[in-house]
């Protein structure tokens, strides 16, 4: 609880204006810095026609391997799973394989709220009291199930 | 001297844009049913202000948002294209869970953007493009819909639902059936 340990230089400055008393309080209310790491989403399941979209692959080489699946892997429906960000893309093969098609396959979309677990680190965890700890959040995630539809 | 094509369109100005949205996305939908369009600089909060206010109806609600007569609403349809799916579907799901009981429809088509630019320079005639975006159109409904329509969602019974729906049994149990959601939900309200 000392002066020295405030380790953000913004606080300081500060202090003289708007803490009269002096400098401790303003040490106890600094935030200390946590490091943010985003843990994984948790594992789906996986069968053969399952795709999982993300934004790091080439988006043609995604498009690409659903239309392997449909045509030469031989299998009537995939299901097309995006998660965040990814939805849109997910959304665009869906999309794009449909009207490839000329209107053989349809589409079956479903919403669901996927929760992702944020660890937080603490920066310096010899001189901040902080502790690590972990917070949750939701995102939104879509499922497109590609079809062909049984006659 | 002819543009170059890379920077033809920085003599142009845009000065209107259409979307034409699929007419019938959804089959079935009276006229008059409560439209949210999500565009891309809505507030979530706002959305969800005035559609809980408009299905929770006047006198459950906190907001007194939801005037006019005639009650509680049973059904809402929320559509977004391009860049606003991603919150459209977050406002769906936000919505299921703060109204529990919701059977869901949704919907993916594209929609035809015709957008008319005009020339900065006089005498060059304006042009007109089109261009397909992606919509969703999703319909939650408080009463039954179709089970083979594809795209349905039976509604999902939530750990954290309203406190309407009463839960004896435990979270554990809840818990599991809602990680899987293959089983169709056997009972409902």
């Amino acid at each position: 609880m000392t002066d020295g340990r405030a380790p953000g230089a913004a606080v300081l400055p500060q202090n003289p204006l708007t803490s009269p008393s002096g400098g401790l309080q303003s040490v106890e209310m600094d935030p200390v810095e946590y490091t943010l790491r985003k843990r994984l989403p948790r594992k789906l399941p996986k069968r053969r026609n399952d795709v999982y979209v993300n934004m790091k692959t080439d988006f043609r080489a995604q498009l690409a391997r659903c239309q392997k699946l449909l045509e030469g892997g031989g299998h009537r429906e995939i299901c097309v799973h995006g998660l965040g960000l990814a939805i849109n893309r997910a959304i665009n093969i869906a999309l794009q394989l449909q009207a490839s098609s000329q209107g053989a396959l349809q589409l079956a979309a479903n919403t669901s709220t996927v929760e992702l677990v944020d660890d937080l680190e603490p920066d310096d965890p010899d001189e901040a009291p902080g502790e690590p700890m972990t917070r949750t959040r939701n995102n939104s995630a879509i499922h497109i199930k590609v079809y062909y539809p049984s006659p | 001297m002819e543009p170059q094509p890379a920077s033809f369109l920085s003599n142009f100005k845009r000065v209107g844009r259409r979307e034409d949205p699929d007419p019938h996305p959804i089959p079935g939908l009276p006229a008059d049913i409560l439209h949210m369009r999500v565009k891309e600089g809505s507030k979530i909060r706002n959305l969800l202000r005035f559609a809980t206010a408009r299905m929770q109806g006047p006198g459950q609600g906190g907001g007194g948002g939801g005037g006019g007569g005639g009650g509680a609403l049973r059904q809402v349809v929320f559509t977004g294209s391009g860049r606003s799916l991603t919150k459209t579907i977050t406002c769906v799901e936000i919505l299921k869970r703060q109204v529990g009981g919701l059977h869901q429809v949704s919907k993916l088509c594209n929609n035809t953007v015709s957008e008319a630019w005009e020339s900065l320079r006089k005498g060059v005639p304006g042009v007109t493009i089109c261009r397909t975006v992606p919509a969703l159109t999703i319909l939650l409904s408080m009463d039954p819909l179709d089970p083979q329509e594809p795209g349905y969602q039976p509604p999902q019974r939530d750990p954290h639902g309203p406190p309407s729906q009463h839960m004896a049994p435990g979270a554990k149990r809840v818990r599991l059936e809602e990680g899987n959601r293959e089983l169709p939900s056997t009972s409902s309200v």
